[in-house]
């Protein structure tokens, strides 16, 4: 995939130089145990959405600026949109 | 004509065994036409005798194997170059082939005949596949590596337009006179094959006019073979694999002349109209000398009249008749039989036409002829076109809109460049269907098919383009759908009108052949690193080996050696590769409190830790060290793979807390040397004034110290069991450091150790090595880490699973185990309790300490305990073993607490 995306920091590169991060899930907060707690644990660690259409995703730039940035792409054309 | 010496002198190559002299503007095809070949090959399954037909590269009629390099498409390829030339199939020669037989003996093998009778006996298959191979003609691929080394280069045009025609060059003209920066790539060089006249002269202009321009570039003899995602287009020439990496694209490829389906539509003689034309007007040569014109388009006309003038001038032959249309009959010359509303339905001869049947108002007529050429419309050549779904990419000229005119392509090929927004490629509207009237002829040349095939494939259900593509491998040979993909379309319509099953068959690279030496053009040994030590390793001998993308010394010589050393008196290792990084800032702590799953806010000062990192599934993603500075400032170790997994972890988190901290990685710019074994200390403190005894810096703490003139922060770490000293250091003093400290270290008969000895020495501490004894789904529990997770604290990454995954029974450990036979097993090695399998051995060496062999091994205990007894079988054979506690050696941690 030679797919080109905009780093915030670095300009236009192609996705070579960045690995893939998945779509955005919110984390966990330190929250009391218990049963819901593990289910949304649980859902968050593992379930996506995986949207035919416009999705989050992250990418961390590993051969520019080492940050994470979060882009939109149309997952049926490969079309990025900008950042989010 | 068919004699005439080359226009122009020029160099000559060798035929099979013939010397054949080639002019300058000679391809190899049309120096053979004019030395007197008419056999280019032989089909590849009914070894029919084929000759040139369409002259432009797109059938495979004329596949040869040329200095080596089978299947070259010689009607494109210049002669000027090549040495060698030689035919593939044939037996004895291709003039002369026994396997002709096979045409007549093509009852034994209906289309899918492959499929159905290379089944049983399974050993025959190898034995028949190469038989297959060499009857086909596929000829030899080369054994030797190849001596061309051809660079990658990139490219970044705002507009890349393949194809140099008049509406390539005009939508690359229209691009750069408005400022944008164009590639203009064509496979041959551009107007080369287009007979001298009025389209040339106008090419030529638009050309000059296009390389005028500053920002224009042109890539000629350079094949555009796909268009992938990006778009990135690969571009081939003789020196380069080209990335082409463009805004947009502009299809500019042309069309194919249409193959007519009628019996004997394969005779040498039988010519497509633009091959006949080029063959005349830009070789000199004449196709026959009794030439039968058949055409039902205006293009068809200038075809004709090329031949009529090169050929009737040059006293080579002549065009006897035109079967045309009666709208175009005013258009053929005078002195030339016109045949109005006529079809021509079968072609005959033996080896090579001899004459043709037209039909004409209901009747039948047979003219002699030696030369047969058709002009009878255009099929889109649109294999990248429809490669593109997505992209920006825009079709113009006679890809798009097939029979267009050359004034209707300039200006399509304007109005395209200047289009911003992709709209969909105009289908072939102009084109009817294709005649398949006889079960006889050839729809396919490549691959041998015929009208009769199709049908059937259709009685035994293939009836979709898709299927039968796959069972009758047409569009799938060399020409790949240049001249048949029409006809697969038509059939299936014919058979099924209106419904899906009719669609174009999916376009995928490459749209031409690719050799493989082409594709991997660039490619180089992977990434590289060195750590400053590097040149030192190899100057003392070391066994360089790949350590991830890191080369380390394996040894130096004499592992046993080695190992003595770091257990009995003192060694040094290069450690540089370890991710280094200093992470800092007033959120450093609640960062690093917050991913690891040990404390690390009750470090004190110049106290160190071992840590795992866990994801949120509560896997195992490294480990390292975790060092404290001062307040809010550490140093953190990961392993010498696992470090920018993990950096990238840092920062993930960093982000997601929206924490303040300042994370640097010092991996290059520090490097470090483990200096290890029982006289350690000795040995540090002939270099340095500063104290490293158990109270200046105890087990679990570091400091810092001058060591030989170099700064050094000193970290006790414990992975080979001994006492050790991690020296971090300025990467730029570290070839000082090093020879400081081998050169002290010769009283203490020192040596430096490698890879080997290092497994060796972790193992019997057994100590895991991530990634090796571990997997994607290993939680510390069943590693035998669960010391370094701290349940207690309330919160950090993973805990929640791992809460979740103690209440679930452990199935699966990773156990050590000892081997008291001769040998270790080998890493790998499958392990059986009780005749049944239960898992396999990751780690496992002959440990001099113990005297046996000593292992890690996963095991699988569904019912709760895992066995006490395994056996190992490997490549050599079995081994008995028993599984213990861990360490192997020196249990109590003695020796590394000294």
């Amino acid at each position: 995939m030679t797919l080109k995306l905009t780093c915030p920091n670095c300009g236009p590169r192609y996705t070579t130089e960045f690995w893939f991060g998945g779509e955005p899930v919110p984390r966990a907060t330190p929250a009391a145990p218990g049963v819901d707690a593990l289910r949304a644990d649980f859902e968050r660690v593992w379930l996506r959405t995986n949207v035919a259409g416009v999705q989050s995703e992250r990418w961390f730039h590993h051969a520019g600026c080492r940050r994470w940035l979060v882009t939109e792409r149309d997952t049926r054309t490969n079309v990025f949109h900008g950042h989010g | 004509m068919a004699t005439a010496e080359p226009r122009s002198a020029g160099a000559s190559f060798e035929f099979e065994g013939r010397t054949i002299p080639s002019g300058a503007d000679d391809t190899i095809a049309s120096a053979l036409f004019r030395a007197g070949v008419r056999t280019f090959s032989r089909s590849f399954k009914y070894h029919r005798r084929r000759s040139l037909y369409c002259l432009s590269g797109d059938c495979p009629n004329c596949l040869m194997t040329v200095d080596g390099e089978p299947a070259v498409r010689t009607c494109v390829t210049p002669a000027a170059s090549v040495r060698r030339v030689a035919r593939g199939a044939g037996w004895p020669s291709a003039d002369r082939d026994a396997l002709s037989i096979l045409w007549r003996l093509r009852w034994l093998m209906p289309v899918g005949f492959y499929y159905k009778s290379m089944i049983r006996p399974r050993w025959l298959f190898p034995i028949a596949e190469r038989v297959i191979r060499r009857i086909a003609g596929l000829g030899p691929v080369p054994r030797e590596p190849s001596e061309s080394a051809k660079e990658r280069l990139n490219h970044h045009p705002d507009v890349l337009v393949i194809g140099g025609g008049i509406a390539g060059l005009a939508a690359a003209l229209a691009a750069a006179d408005g400022g944008e920066r164009v590639l203009l790539v064509d496979e041959g060089a551009i107007g080369e094959r287009i007979a001298p006249g009025a389209l040339r002269d106008r090419i030529g202009v638009l050309r000059d006019a296009f390389a005028r321009h500053a920002s224009a570039s042109i890539l000629e003899r350079a094949t555009a073979f796909g268009i992938f995602e990006g778009p990135l287009v690969p571009v081939i020439d003789a020196d380069f694999l080209h990335l082409v990496h463009p805004a947009r694209i502009v299809v500019a490829t042309g069309a194919v002349e249409r193959h007519a389906v009628f019996p004997g539509n394969d005779l040498p003689g039988v010519w497509l109209g633009r091959g006949a034309s080029r063959l005349a007007g830009v070789h000199g040569l004449s196709p026959g000398r009794a030439i039968v014109v058949a055409t039902n388009t205006a293009e068809g006309l200038l075809h004709l009249d090329v031949l009529h003038r090169n050929v009737t001038r040059q006293g080579g032959g002549a065009v006897v008749a035109a079967v045309v249309p009666a709208s175009l009959a005013s258009g053929v010359p005078a002195g030339i039989e016109v045949i109005a509303d006529g079809t021509v339905v079968e072609a005959s001869g033996s080896g090579a036409l001899r004459s043709v049947v037209v039909e004409a108002a209901g009747r039948r007529r047979t003219l002699r002829c030696d030369a047969l050429v058709l002009s009878l419309g255009l099929e889109p050549r649109d294999g990248l076109l429809r490669q593109a779904e997505f992209e920006a990419v825009l079709g113009a000229g006679d890809v798009a809109r097939p029979g267009c005119s050359a004034e209707e392509a300039e200006d399509d090929g304007r109005r395209t460049a200047g289009a911003a927004v992709p709209e969909p490629a105009a289908a072939s509207s102009q084109s009817s269907a294709p005649q398949l009237g006889s079960a006889e002829g050839f729809v396919c040349l490549c691959e041998d098919v015929a009208v009769e095939e199709f049908e059937h494939a259709w009685d035994e259900g293939y009836r979709s383009t898709e299927l039968l593509k796959r069972y009758s491998t047409v569009t799938m040979g060399a020409c790949q759908g240049a001249l048949c993909h029409a006809h697969l379309k038509a059939f299936v319509r014919q058979r099924s009108p209106g419904s899906w099953t009719g669609s174009p068959t999916r376009a995928r690279p490459p749209a031409r052949t690719v050799r493989l030496e082409d594709l991997a053009a660039g490619a180089r040994v992977p990434l590289e690193h060195h750590t400053s030590l590097h040149e030192r390793h190899v100057a003392s001998g070391a066994l360089m080996d790949w350590a991830g993308t890191w080369k380390r010394p394996s040894n130096y010589g004499d592992v046993a050696q080695e190992y003595r050393a770091v257990r009995e008196r003192v060694s040094v290792m290069d450690v540089s590769t370890l991710g280094k990084y200093r992470v800092a800032g007033p959120d450093a702590t609640a960062l690093l409190e917050h991913i690891y799953p040990c404390h690390v806010g009750d470090l004190k000062p110049w106290r160190s830790r071992y840590t795992l990192l866990l994801n949120e599934a509560g896997y195992l993603l490294d480990d390292g060290m975790v060092c404290k500075l001062g307040d809010g400032s550490y140093y953190v170790t990961f392993t010498s793979s696992g470090g920018d997994g993990a950096e990238s972890w840092l920062r993930d988190w960093t982000d997601e807390r929206g924490l303040t901290v300042h994370i640097a990685n010092v991996t290059a710019s520090r490097s470090a040397i483990n200096v290890a074994g029982p006289r350690a200390r000795e040995l540090l403190s002939r270099l340095s004034s500063d104290a490293c005894d158990a109270q200046a810096i105890p087990y679990g703490g570091l400091r810092e110290m001058v060591v030989a003139g170099v700064n050094c922060l000193v970290i006790r770490v414990a992975f080979v069991g001994e006492l050790s000293f991690e020296l971090h250091h300025a990467s730029r003093q570290s070839e000082a450091l090093w020879d400081s400290l081998l050169d002290a270290g010769r009283e203490f008969d020192m040596l430096p150790h490698g890879l080997d000895a290092l497994k060796l020495l972790r193992l019997e501490k057994g100590h895991i090595l991530i990634g090796q004894d571990t997997d994607f789904d290993t939680t510390p529990s069943k590693v035998g880490l669960d010391f370094a997770v701290k349940m207690s604290k309330p919160d950090f990454v993973g805990r929640t699973a791992l809460e979740r995954i103690a209440k679930l029974p452990r199935e699966r450990s990773l156990l050590p185990m000892t081997f008291a036979g001769a040998r270790a097993p080998e890493e790998g090695a499958q392990l059986f309790a009780d005749g049944a399998h239960v898992g396999n051995v990751t780690s496992s060496r002959w440990s001099p300490a113990l005297d046996c062999g000593v292992a890690l091994g996963w095991v699988r205990h569904p019912d709760g305990a895992p066995p006490s007894r395994v056996m190992a079988r490997d490549t050599i054979g079995h081994t008995e073993g028993v599984v213990t506690k861990g360490p192997f050696y020196d249990p109590k941690g003695e020796r590394l607490r000294a």
